[in-house]
């Protein structure tokens, strides 16, 4: 007990790192993703081509392999950006393409018959998708946005491979210099607090939008 | 004057010719039943007219308005967008699918269009909303929604939803189709009124029953024309045409 109390303020230190990661990706990847997956179903033709290379791209390739072109690719020709910076770059232009892809299946799932209405009641465009679309989107799409988040919270451990100190690599740092892998069970017990809670807020999330059908 | 005045409209979708050559002129306080059988092109004139669906060639006129007509390479050019706008806006249009806003309350529903369209005060756009909802019968279900409702209960909102922009021309796309047969009877019941009120209506309709006793012409369609029109004596009674005469056969037969 005494050992995991030793371990607790470089573990808390990192977990403070994982969570700034996890709320700054998720503030900007969510309005990016709603954005996106507008954009892909624009009836402007190259827009929507340029959405689906752009999904194809960030959904197609790991985001570990992301990470590293962020910070060491563009190191390499001579732009360097920030440790921070690379990995919010990376993350949020990877979980904007996932969320695009949530948002206009969840568009396109809207019935014709939503759009029909609000035309011949005179509804702009705007006026349709801000009032009557996205707010029955957002109903439907709950469910995978909530796998995407619980995703978040354990790909933030990604950060390791360029050296960020959140919370697995404080604790890969203890075991190994302990010898022990006890650090790794504490690391586990973090990330099944994080997800309990972001899955605790979807349900709630849920049941807040369960008012109508 | 013509409330509308629909000249020669053709209609394909892809292949397909939908309407053939369509004219259609409805006068101020008429209530015009279409009837035919299913493909037969009724749902998409309607639509037609209040431009859900672009039309390849003809005239459509509204209140002397032209909405859309031939251009010089003989197909149909549409007006300012601003224009068909506030054309559109004469007329209201209830679906066979209700197409209520599962996420808005009744009342919401009502005062939407009031308030984003006409940019009322919401004290009022709800004053109006609650007058509406009394004359369908629902002031009861005022925050209910949607969901709550019977087939029968949400398309009376649907219709006093079309009623909040004070249209001209109601048109009804199959109003009561999707409801079951005991239900039918409290829609027909608010159509009615609408009616001894003198709304000019426009009601495709398998009712033949409502058409007989409430539409001062009923016409009746068939593969993208019109086949024959007149009182509704004149064509669900003594029908002139052979294919008339076997559809009212048919539905009669079904009932």
């Amino acid at each position: 007990m005494d050992y995991v109390l030793t371990l607790m303020p470089s573990m808390l230190k990192g977990w403070t790192v994982t969570l700034q990661i996890f709320f700054i990706v998720l503030i900007f990847a969510l309005p990016l993703g709603v954005i996106m997956g507008i954009a892909r179903l624009s009836t402007f033709k190259p827009l929507a081509w340029f959405m689906e290379l752009y999904v194809w791209l960030f959904r197609g390739t790991p985001l570990l392999l992301q990470l590293l072109f962020w910070y060491f690719g563009l190191m390499a020709v001579g732009l360097r950006l920030e440790r921070e910076m690379a990995v919010y770059v990376a993350f949020v232009l990877n979980y904007a393409a996932y969320l695009a892809e949530i948002f206009r299946s969840g568009i396109q799932s809207i019935d014709k018959g939503q759009y029909e209405a609000a035309d011949v009641l005179g509804l702009n465009r705007k006026q349709t998708m801000s009032q009557i679309v996205l707010p029955q989107v957002f109903k439907r799409v709950m469910p995978p946005i909530g796998n995407e988040v619980i995703n978040l919270v354990k790909d933030t451990a990604l950060v390791y491979i360029i050296a960020m100190s959140e919370l697995s690599r404080a604790a890969r740092i203890h075991a190994v210099r302990d010898e022990n892998l006890i650090p790794f069970a504490i690391a586990a017990v973090f990330y099944l607090l994080m997800t309990a809670i972001v899955q605790q807020f979807f349900k709630w999330l849920e049941s807040k939008l369960d008012y109508y059908r | 004057m013509a409330m509308l005045q629909a000249t020669d409209i053709h209609k394909k979708f892809g292949h397909l010719k939908v309407l053939k050559g369509v004219s259609l002129q409805v006068e101020k306080g008429e209530v015009i039943a279409i009837i035919g059988p299913s493909g037969s092109g009724k749902s998409t004139l309607l639509r037609c007219l209040n431009r859900l669906e672009r039309i390849d060639q003809g005239c459509i006129e509204i209140e002397s308005e032209t909405m859309a007509k031939n251009g010089p390479k003989g197909w149909a050019v549409y007006s300012d967008e601003k224009d068909i706008e506030r054309m559109r806006r004469k007329m209201g249009m209830v679906f066979q699918n209700f197409n209520l806003f599962p996420h808005k309350s009744v009342l919401e529903n009502l005062m939407l269009a009031p308030v984003l369209v006409n940019g009322m005060g919401k004290t009022e756009a709800e004053k109006i909303a609650r007058e509406l909802l009394d004359k369908v019968g629902l002031s009861f279900k005022a925050d209910n929604y949607p969901f709550e409702l019977s087939g029968g209960q949400q398309q009376r909102v649907a219709i006093a939803r079309a009623l909040t922009l004070n249209p001209s021309i109601m048109c009804f796309d199959e109003p009561t189709s999707a409801l079951d047969p005991e239900l039918t009877g409290e829609v027909l019941h608010v159509m009615r009124d609408l009616a001894l009120e003198h709304m000019t209506m426009i009601v495709v309709t398998h009712e033949i029953g409502f058409a007989r006793e409430v539409a001062n012409r009923v016409i009746f369609m068939d593969d993208g024309l019109i086949v024959e029109q007149g009182t509704a004596e004149e064509v669900l009674l003594n029908p002139t045409q052979e294919r008339t005469k076997s559809f009212l056969g048919t539905v009669l037969m079904a009932r």
